[in-house]
């Protein structure tokens, strides 16, 4: 079996919607249902969005770089968001206002 | 409230988080995201409105021409991500209908902070191609430039509207 399967079709959607269960089960649980938590890292007074993020993007970004050095993983076969700096960058600072106008 | 389970520590939540969107990398090829299905629904909200509009719109034909909205994959993951919160709320004794405030704000001016905000966000992810789930987080973990220099950004914006 080659990594990653690149699920297609209903099988697909059946893991889209099982990761998404996940995906809020687990921010809820974290304490990101609360938007007191989400903006009150822009206010330096709660890192939990940061720390709950961060630990998040450390054990993906370790968990494909080891299965990919194994020999396991095709990178290639990953899709990487690709780099558009400035939108990006304006896209961050645009958002952040929003984050902070919506979740007072 | 009486019997409510206390949020994980946010590094549990987070080392759980990294192996869900470690999965899906594995299983899809992609990562997890948010702001995309509601691009997919507003599309075909505008081209049941004003097909016209919406057909001489290059970046909206791309979403109409994507095939039936439940056969999208962040349509359906989405969906899954209100189930899921809405379980994790209700196992924890957590789940109430109330609106989230803090105490100096009224109901119409906390709503309409949180439509312009809500507006505000769902602009700026079409600006930069995702949100904080689709290029902030699934981004970062695959080290995509363009992710890190949202993240950058995105951080003191917020800090700012408070001191003005």
């Amino acid at each position: 079996m080659s990594w990653p399967l690149g699920l297609e079709g209903t099988g697909g959607l059946v893991v889209g919607l099982l990761a998404g269960v996940a995906f809020g089960f687990v921010l809820e649980r974290g304490g990101l249902g609360d938007p007191k938590k989400l903006t009150g890292l822009f206010y330096l007074e709660d890192f939990t969005m940061l720390k709950v993020m961060f630990a998040a993007i450390a054990v993906t970004a370790a968990g494909i770089g080891a299965l990919s050095l194994l020999g396991v993983l095709d990178l290639s076969h990953i899709a990487v968001q690709p780099t558009y700096l400035w939108p990006q960058a304006v896209g961050g600072l645009v958002l952040g206002v929003g984050f902070a106008l919506g979740g007072c | 409230m009486n019997g409510t389970r206390p949020y994980w520590s946010p590094y549990v939540a987070g080392v759980a988080l990294g192996v869900t969107l470690l999965a899906t990398y594995l299983l899809m090829g992609f990562g997890l995201g948010a702001s995309g299905a509601f691009a997919q629904v507003a599309a075909r909200l505008e081209g049941a409105v004003a097909p016209g509009r919406a057909q001489a719109n290059p970046y909206l034909v791309g979403y109409l021409e994507a095939g039936r909205l439940w056969a999208q994959w962040i349509v359906v993951e989405m969906v899954g991500v209100l189930i899921g919160a809405v379980l994790g709320a209700w196992t924890a004794g957590r789940f109430a209908w109330r609106l989230e405030k803090g105490p100096r704000i009224g109901v119409g001016r906390r709503l309409a902070f949180a439509f312009v905000g809500g507006a505000t966000v769902g602009f700026a992810s079409r600006v930069a191609q995702g949100c904080t789930s689709g290029v902030a987080l699934s981004g970062g973990a695959v080290l995509a430039p363009g992710a890190w220099a949202f993240l950058g950004c995105s951080w003191p914006a917020g800090s700012s509207p408070r001191g003005s």
